[in-house]
């Protein structure tokens, strides 16, 4: 009998710390991974995801493990790359990102290929704006509507003020749109 | 400059071997020898271990241009270079972060004080550093107890960076191109010498320009310079109408005043019972020794022991500092992981203080006045 491989719903998709925290605190990591191709900036997945679970004494998340099992690949940008990111969108100064949101955003940028971005973190959402990189930008909450896994139904009923509001549709597109206006705001008057 | 001699550079700084930043950074020594003579590129990630361990931030290894290292002025410091680079690093990561805080909330603010009008540092006497006392006491509104508002008023009025931590040594100031006026505190201190090294390193950074010269880059003071602050610190923090009421009223008709109520005076003026004696040689006109013998006495005088209080524990970190990383994190321009860095708390708890309510900071909600 012949095996048909069947393709993942996102072969281009970059995690980063929040939504990966999330999907372990909701159970559904194992089953997202099966259904995603999923790449991570090794400053994520070695540091920030470390420094943000180890602590309350628990057993921290342990990507590398998953990578190992080549269930995720994780990726090591060279710092040049990041260098050039820095020189060409000249954010400094106008928003203060972590070094595994840089790592993430200075690859998406490098790359030829169409990468999604889900995050949980309004900078990451309102750079991707500014970069007129909306389209690449995406929240949890979508991701897992779409490959099938279902978002906790309580998220339909979120407001901003929630705490869970970071991974929703709204979040994304509210802050997205704020960095689109910063882009609008930036252009020198002709 | 490239990223492989700013390797060289933050290593350098903060006084590591190749040993010790291997052993810090997980990364081998070859390895980072390699990156520092750029015969190997390093990864993002290793650049950004390398910055936790060298106490730096991500910009200082990809900008282009960089200020100059700020010179650090040392109170009482440690014997050891190493743990001298190590807490000066420290002390200008948590500087940069605030002046990053106050670059993406558009508050780079530059104080002016009032200035002592003497160019060169042979010029300055003690006279001149009790006027100069009196001045800023009147400027800064420091009432008649300067120790209680001090603190407050240099950081949220004159935009002083002041942190607490604990170190070996007393004090730390700087004056610096890039993030302007800060003093380092040790946290361990008791609240009155706090007071007093506070007031001690202020006349440090208000005559910086006139001991030490940008360029010389010399850190060290000379005794005189030492001297002049300790007479600033006291003229500043003991206003001489002020103790002498105190001081008159407790002696009443007696004319005598015990160890017991100075010392209460001093806890007053939040300064020790020395440095109140001190200031008695002056406003009484009292002789040197006659003071020097009281505080000798006054050091086996069981009843002076007070207990700490938690209200003499400072934070780590000034308010505004934390004010504008609450509001850079609000209006979305510092990211969740990098507010809970700065703030020194966890991700989970940083994560209370992101609330996304649309119109929190619009017109609908301001108060209007007319």
């Amino acid at each position: 009998m012949r095996r048909v491989s069947r393709m993942k719903k996102f072969q281009f998709l970059l995690l980063d710390a929040g939504p990966i925290i999330k999907l372990f605190e909701l159970n559904k990591w194992d089953a997202f991974i099966k259904k995603c191709d999923v790449t991570i900036a090794s400053t994520v997945a070695e540091q920030e995801v470390v420094f943000a679970t180890k602590e309350d004494g628990k057993d921290y998340i342990d990507l590398l493990h998953y990578e190992k099992q080549n269930l995720i690949k994780v990726i090591d940008v060279d710092a040049s790359v990041v260098k050039d990111f820095y020189d060409k969108t000249s954010l400094t100064g106008k928003y203060d990102i972590h070094e595994g949101e840089e790592e993430t955003l200075a690859f998406l940028c490098s790359s030829s290929q169409s990468w999604r971005v889900c995050s949980a973190d309004h900078v990451v959402f309102r750079v991707l704006g500014k970069l007129s990189r909306s389209d690449q930008a995406i929240s949890l909450e979508e991701l897992l509507e779409s490959v099938g896994l279902g978002p906790p139904p309580a998220w339909k009923n979120l407001n901003p003020t929630d705490r869970d509001w970071k991974y929703t549709k709204g979040f994304r597109k509210r802050w997205t749109q704020k960095g689109r206006e910063d882009f609008i705001q930036d252009q020198p008057l002709v | 400059m490239d990223i492989g001699r700013r390797l060289k550079n933050a290593r350098d700084a903060i006084g590591y071997t190749l040993e010790k930043a291997e052993k810090e950074s997980g990364i081998g020594a070859s390895s980072l020898s390699e990156f520092e003579n750029g015969k190997r590129e390093p990864k993002f990630s290793q650049i950004s271990r390398l910055a936790e361990v060298y106490k730096r931030s991500i910009d200082f290894f990809l900008t282009d241009k960089l200020p100059a290292e700020p010179v650090m002025l040392w109170r009482d410091g440690p014997g050891s270079q190493e743990e001298k680079k190590e807490t000066e690093a420290e002390f200008r990561r948590l500087c940069q972060q605030y002046h990053k805080l106050e670059v993406l909330m558009g508050e780079v603010k530059r104080p002016r004080f009032h200035e002592p009008d003497i160019s060169k540092a042979e010029e300055f006497s003690f006279q001149r550093a009790a006027s100069f006392a009196g001045e800023l006491r009147n400027q800064l509104c420091l009432g008649d107890i300067p120790s209680m508002s001090l603190r407050q008023v240099l950081e949220e009025r004159f935009y002083v960076k002041i942190f607490h931590f604990g170190f070996s040594g007393s004090a730390i100031s700087t004056v610096s191109e890039e993030f302007g006026l800060a003093v380092l505190l040790n946290k361990s201190s008791k609240l009155w010498r706090r007071n007093y090294d506070l007031g001690h390193e202020l006349f440090h950074l208000l005559t910086w320009h006139i001991f030490r010269k940008v360029s010389s880059g010399k850190a060290e003071p000379t005794e005189l310079e030492e001297k002049l602050a300790n007479a600033f610190a006291s003229r500043l923090l003991l206003p001489a109408d002020s103790v002498r009421e105190r001081v008159d009223t407790a002696m009443g008709a007696k004319g005598k005043i015990s160890f017991e109520q100075i010392d209460e005076i001093a806890r007053e003026f939040g300064v020790s019972l020395d440095a109140l004696l001190w200031r008695m040689v002056y406003i009484y006109n009292m002789p040197a020794e006659e003071i020097q013998r009281y505080i000798e006495r006054a050091k086996s005088v069981e009843v002076l022991r007070r207990p700490a209080r938690r209200s003499d524990i400072p934070d780590d970190l000034p308010e505004r500092y934390c004010s504008l990383a609450i509001r850079a994190l609000r209006e979305g321009k510092l990211s969740l992981m990098q507010f809970a860095k700065y703030t020194g708390i966890s991700y989970k708890n940083a994560q209370e203080y992101l609330t996304d309510e649309e119109g929190f900071t619009d017109e609908e909600i301001s108060i209007s006045i007319a």
